[in-house]
């Protein structure tokens, strides 16, 4: 059995197909890349793995559990955590206590102080490089210090799965990079990463494998290299008449050989 | 290391007011030495009220679930001592935990079902149980039904007061506690994003009803000194519009979600109430009104939120600018 399984995951709005049919293995200690067009369903899937929604049909394990038997507040405690794309501070909290508040209530919370629980949020600041506004509240975060902070959050939970949702969306070059290098360091310490990204070239350098949706249907799987070249991923993004135009090109270019 | 507390200073608010807060409420203790009844009964009643607007701002200030129904504590906790002294058992000391464990079994039994309710339905549905729970207390004989019932007082006295103080300080002191805990944090981050609250691991249905019966093991404790201190209870009384509205505006004015601010409001509305009745008898409700009025309308979140550095008075003129006042 694979650490987390995704078995024909189904998820329907009323009459909208957000996923249909979905399934994939995560190994332990991978990085998994989701990639898609928009609306191909990469946020629904990220909410059923960590059980915001319940998947109209089929089931995410994860350890011999299914996730849709657990509540939203255990989830974290058998070792998911998320980010959000759409970030979700506590406003009138600092940035501190946002982190302190996952550090109290995750899945090593018990075994916390109140104020252990603040120094392990100190110690999730510095790796997030946010411990120069720890003490703002969180309602004066830039947009990019607001994904850290979601990063930090999930982070305080201890998590062996850490699901991100976009968190490199609106960063410039640099802190593309910074990123990226957060993302290697928690891969390293065994943390195994499901990244939602639109940056390409980020999300290949550093993911494992890719899994990529269209419509709410898994359409490749595997190595970056190998996904990149699949047509109908290339369709996906580029459309159907670009990948004619180039499997004609290609074709023109044997003839005149 | 020690954390730093900056903005809104924390969760337990300025630590200053609530030094100040304490060593009134510990020079308040010598209020019934001066043997004069007209202090003593004022001073019981802020003492009252800051019990109230204390436990208010547990469910209302920490947790945002605002309830519109707090009085019922404070009703079931005067019925509380009236069964007992109906019982021929006049003990107010024992009077106070019984009110607080008929609080605490009560707020889990309405709780489960309403605290699911988010925002206004959960204050409408508080607002509810309250008027059902004055008439139905109002329609059992064995309770006295309309007519009330009468408390046999102690000859000394003052003992309702320290009784009184007792419960404010005791209140001051677990909403401190409260504010320095794990359940703290977890209260304010239901109040500030459930569905985020709930994802870091918190068990938002256990933390509210927690909260919620801390709230109303304070109002029923206040409760069952208010009945054995007038020595008449009728639903009227208990359950009065007064005791429902007074704590929420005296949390709102003096700090919603900090420690000291409940108490700091509750002096400041007595204060203002007991002028303008004296100074204009016939319509010093109106006033009073007036006052509730401007003070939601330019104070909302209390007055201890004036003092931060950051916007602080300069948000308040802006409220004031934005009013055209």
């Amino acid at each position: 059995m694979a650490f987390l399984e995704i078995r024909n995951v189904g998820m329907r709005f009323g009459g909208l197909h957000a996923l249909s049919d979905v399934s994939f293995d995560v190994e332990r200690g991978s990085v998994v890349g989701l990639i898609g067009p928009n609306g191909s369903g990469k946020t629904t899937l990220m909410n059923v793995i960590s059980g915001v929604h319940k998947p109209t049909s089929g089931s995410v394990s994860f350890g011999g559990r299914t996730i849709a038997d657990v509540r939203t507040h255990d989830v974290c405690k058998l070792g998911i955590a998320r980010t959000f794309q759409i970030v979700k501070p506590f406003a009138n909290l600092t940035v501190r206590e946002n982190v302190a508040v996952g550090a109290m209530f995750g899945r090593d919370g018990k075994k916390r102080s109140t104020s252990q629980a603040f120094e392990h949020a100190s110690e999730l600041l510095e790796i997030v490089s946010l411990a120069r506004v720890a003490d703002r509240p969180a309602s004066e975060l830039t947009i990019p210090d607001r994904k850290r902070l979601e990063v930090a959050k999930a982070l305080a939970l201890d998590p062996d799965v850490l699901l991100l949702d976009e968190v490199m969306a609106g960063l410039n070059a640099s802190e593309v990079d910074e990123a990226l290098d957060l993302l290697r360091s928690l891969s390293a310490r065994g943390v195994t990463l499901i990244v939602v990204e639109h940056l390409m070239k980020a999300i290949m350098s550093v993911s494992t494998t890719i899994v990529v949706l269209a419509e709410g249907k898994k359409i490749a799987e595997g190595a970056p290299t190998e996904v990149t070249s699949t047509p109908a991923v290339i369709e996906a993004y580029l459309g159907a008449r670009y990948v004619r135009r180039v499997e004609a090109a290609r074709i023109a270019a044997e003839g005149a050989r | 290391m020690a954390t730093k507390r900056v903005g809104l200073g924390g969760i337990t608010g300025s630590p200053r007011a609530l030094a100040v807060v304490a060593l009134v409420l510990v020079a308040m203790l010598g209020i019934p030495l001066l043997h004069n009844g007209y202090y003593e009964n004022l001073a019981r009643g802020i003492l009252m009220y800051s019990a109230m607007a204390l436990g208010w701002n547990i469910i209302g200030g920490y947790t945002g679930y605002v309830s519109f129904g707090n009085v019922v504590f404070f009703g079931l906790g005067c019925y509380t001592s009236a069964v007992l002294a109906n019982a021929g058992i006049d003990n107010v000391w024992l009077a106070i935990p019984l009110a607080m464990i008929v609080a605490a079994i009560f707020a889990i039994v309405f709780g489960l079902p309403i605290l699911r309710l988010r925002g206004h339905y959960f204050g409408i549905a508080t607002l509810g149980i309250a008027l059902a729970i004055e008439e139905l207390v109002a329609n059992v004989d064995a309770l006295g039904g309309g007519t009330g019932v009468t408390l046999h007082q102690a000859t000394w006295y003052s003992q309702y007061y320290y009784a009184m103080w007792l419960v404010c300080a005791g209140s001051l002191l677990a909403t401190w506690l409260v504010a320095r805990s794990k359940f703290g944090y977890g209260l304010v981050a239901i109040r500030e994003n459930e569905d985020a609250a709930a994802v870091l691991g918190v068990n938002a249905t256990h933390l509210k009803i927690g909260a919620w019966a801390i709230s109303g093991m304070m109002a029923a404790a206040a409760g069952s000194v208010f009945a054995f201190a007038t020595g008449f209870i009728d639903p009227p009384s208990a359950f009065s519009v007064d005791n429902n509205v007074f704590p929420i505006v005296m949390t709102i004015l003096g700090g919603v979600g900090t420690v000291a601010g409940p108490v700091l409001g509750a002096f400041l509305l007595t204060a203002i109430n007991e002028t303008l009745w004296s100074h204009f008898p016939q319509i010093h409700t109106l006033f009073f009104g007036a006052v509730i009025v401007l003070v939601v309308l330019f104070l909302p979140r209390g007055l201890l939120y004036l003092q931060n550095s950051r916007g602080g008075w300069r948000a308040f003129v802006r409220s004031l600018a934005a009013y055209r006042v």
